[in-house]
């Protein structure tokens, strides 16, 4: 077992055995929406909701 | 062995994230909220509507023009502006997003990356959990500061919003590859040139950083607060992230002995590590 997972090429084979083309989707769309709305979102409501979050995490994008 | 990586990830994650959210919410919802109002009251000062004490503001100007704007204030920067929610609720949504801001970061760099990353990190356990811890630091927030460095609340900032966040996501992505092309550089040299040789060439990658940095549009700022209050609310952002990755690496690396301290191969895999490397 350690032998094949010893590579970072083993490790992607690895992950492409064990998720499903759905699930890796389903999991990278997760990501990428938490990601943008915690970072990157203008809309008024949110970014007032989060405006001292994004001070303390240091992003100025708002 | 991917589902438990995630799951180790996300636990980090979760300690990080909790110690994260109780740092807004005991240090930074109260001093963001007095820099807000600090800076308010300068702006209004500024902008010669000095009210006469009482505090009560009559909507003349900020508040009624972030209103008809529908909130939009990219062009003027994030200037003195009449938040559209209550104090209660943007301090429980920042504790909140807090709480989430370190869950994924738990389960996107150390569940999903380490579980790619794992062999090309140098070191030993736990010291690739803060190598990544490092390296995630540069990416999400080291990077894009050398651009934008963060600011204290009522700072008006010249470049709009979405050239802003633009810069933020593009050197998001700069620190990101200056990472990876510097494990790469460590990992092939160290087996050629040694190990000083290799250290050297890992830290040159970083030089990668100051191109874009050079490059990008100037960003001048105004700001009415205090400089002292405006260095302490920047420290206070410094210091919550390298926190937050510190405790994500430490809480990372002590769930690795855990795992590993459960197994009985403990010995074994030790022992294969120390022929590995007397040869």
């Amino acid at each position: 077992m350690p032998a094949t997972t010893d590579t970072v090429h083993g490790r992607i084979e690895g992950a492409r055995i064990e998720l499903t083309p759905t699930q890796a989707a389903v999991g990278f769309a997760l990501v990428a929406a938490l990601g943008f709305a915690l970072l990157f979102v203008q809309e008024p409501m949110l970014h007032d909701s989060m405006h001292n979050f994004r001070h303390a995490a240091g992003i100025t994008c708002h | 062995m991917l589902t438990s990586h995630l799951k180790r990830g996300v636990k980090a994650g979760v300690v990080a994230g909790l110690a994260f959210g109780l740092l807004l919410a005991l240090v930074a919802n109260p001093l963001v909220a007095f820099a807000d109002e600090l800076g308010h009251e300068g702006g209004d000062i500024d902008g010669g509507i000095a009210e006469s004490g009482t505090g009560e503001h009559h909507e003349t100007d900020g508040g009624h023009h972030h209103g008809a704007d529908g909130g939009h204030h990219g062009g003027a920067g994030d200037g003195p502006h009449e938040s559209v929610v209550s104090s209660t609720v943007t301090n429980g949504v920042s504790v909140l997003s807090g709480v989430l801001w370190g869950i994924l970061l738990g389960g996107v760099v150390f569940g999903f990356a380490f579980y790619l990353l794992e062999p090309a990190i140098p070191g030993t356990e736990g010291t690739k959990s803060y190598l990544l811890a490092a390296a995630g630091f540069v990416t999400v927030s080291g990077a894009p500061w050398l651009v934008l460095p963060p600011r204290p609340p009522g700072v008006s900032q010249s470049l709009p919003t979405e050239t802003r966040t633009l810069l933020y996501g593009g050197m998001m992505a700069v620190g990101a590859l200056a990472c990876l092309l510097s494990g790469y550089a460590y990992q092939r040299l160290r087996e050629r040139r040694g190990r000083g040789a290799a250290v050297l060439a890992a830290a040159l990658p970083f030089g990668l950083l100051a191109v874009p940095t050079a490059f990008a549009p100037a960003n001048s700022v105004e700001s009415a607060l205090p400089p002292d209050l405006a260095t302490g609310l920047v420290g206070m952002t410094v210091f919550g992230q390298a926190l937050l990755w510190v405790l994500l690496a430490g809480a990372h690396a002590r769930l690795s002995h855990h795992s590993v301290e459960d197994r009985p191969s403990d010995v074994a895999s030790d022992r294969s590590d120390v022929s590995v490397t007397a040869d």
